[in-house]
């Protein structure tokens, strides 16, 4: 079987997704914005520490200072762009960068709220985290395909800078 | 694919980036090295982390670096395998970039000065 994400000829990108999913997609893009306004444990992933360590902590303020808000519009954008094109038939180059970001992060918030860690066992069905740890692998899936897609792109030997 | 590949990341890192074997010491002198502690490279690592996918890690260390797939691929495997992976070194201010485009891109990276 195919894979159900493709680039076009023109350019574009065509991802193969039932309208449930596009529904759960656009819901966790609105949903995520406010967790992130309302500072939820969950989203501490999208803003990790940039030193190494605790004897940087004048520093660690300094950069939080400087790149935070340029760091939250970068998340809010990608969410934006997931809601505004959950269910759109085709996306463009740039769009497609956003929903790759916007579901790694979504991986990121949830994957933290599951406490998922290596060699973790599957929810049982009865578990009620059963049906988030559902999504967190359903997103997983896509952002493996939309990955794969993007990476055959790439050319294998590298851009001149990697090689330097 | 070799391990060697990925035992030494800093000397092959981007344009603009001070080797570590570069930096002067020993020889200068006790003050002249503590003048020049300030411009040990900045090493930009790369943590493991039980959430991102691995093709992932590769892809955006491809797309953000410029590595070739072969060299971001044993980058992404040190971190699997031993925790953490330099990918880049430099400047502080080139090391707080990287650090930011990594976090743009949902990766767990840090910064901190070559001892």
């Amino acid at each position: 079987m195919s894979s159900p994400i493709r680039r076009r000829r023109d350019g574009r990108y065509v991802i193969r997704l039932d309208d449930n999913a596009r529904r759960v997609l656009a819901d966790l893009g609105q949903q995520l914005p406010e967790a992130m306004e309302a500072r939820d444990p969950m989203v501490r992933r999208l803003f990790p520490p940039a030193y190494t360590g605790t004897d940087q902590t004048g520093a660690e303020q300094e950069y939080r200072d400087l790149v935070d808000n340029a760091l939250l519009n970068h998340h809010t954008r990608s969410f934006e762009v997931l809601v505004a094109t959950a269910h759109a038939d085709t996306l463009s180059a740039d769009e497609f960068a956003s929903w790759l970001d916007a579901i790694g992060s979504l991986r990121l918030a949830l994957g933290t709220r599951l406490d998922v860690h290596e060699d973790m066992e599957v929810p049982a069905p009865e578990d009620p985290m059963a049906a988030e740890y559902g999504l967190f692998t359903f997103l997983g899936e896509l952002q493996y395909l939309m990955v794969e897609v993007l990476a055959s792109e790439l050319p294998d030997e590298g851009r001149p800078e990697g090689t330097l | 694919m070799t391990t060697r590949a990925t035992t030494q990341p800093a000397r092959r890192g981007p344009v603009g980036v001070t080797p570590v074997e570069t930096v002067p010491m020993g020889d200068l002198g006790t003050i002249v090295d503590e003048d020049l502690s300030t411009d040990k490279p900045w090493l930009v690592i790369v943590w493991n982390d039980p959430i991102n996918l691995m093709s992932y890690v590769t892809f955006v260390l491809q797309k953000l670096f410029g590595y070739s797939k072969e060299k971001a691929t044993a980058m992404m495997l040190d971190v699997h395998h031993k925790g953490r992976a330099v990918v880049s070194s430099g400047t502080r201010e080139r090391a707080e970039l990287d650090v930011y485009r990594l976090h743009e891109h949902g990766l767990w990276a840090t910064m901190e000065q070559s001892s």
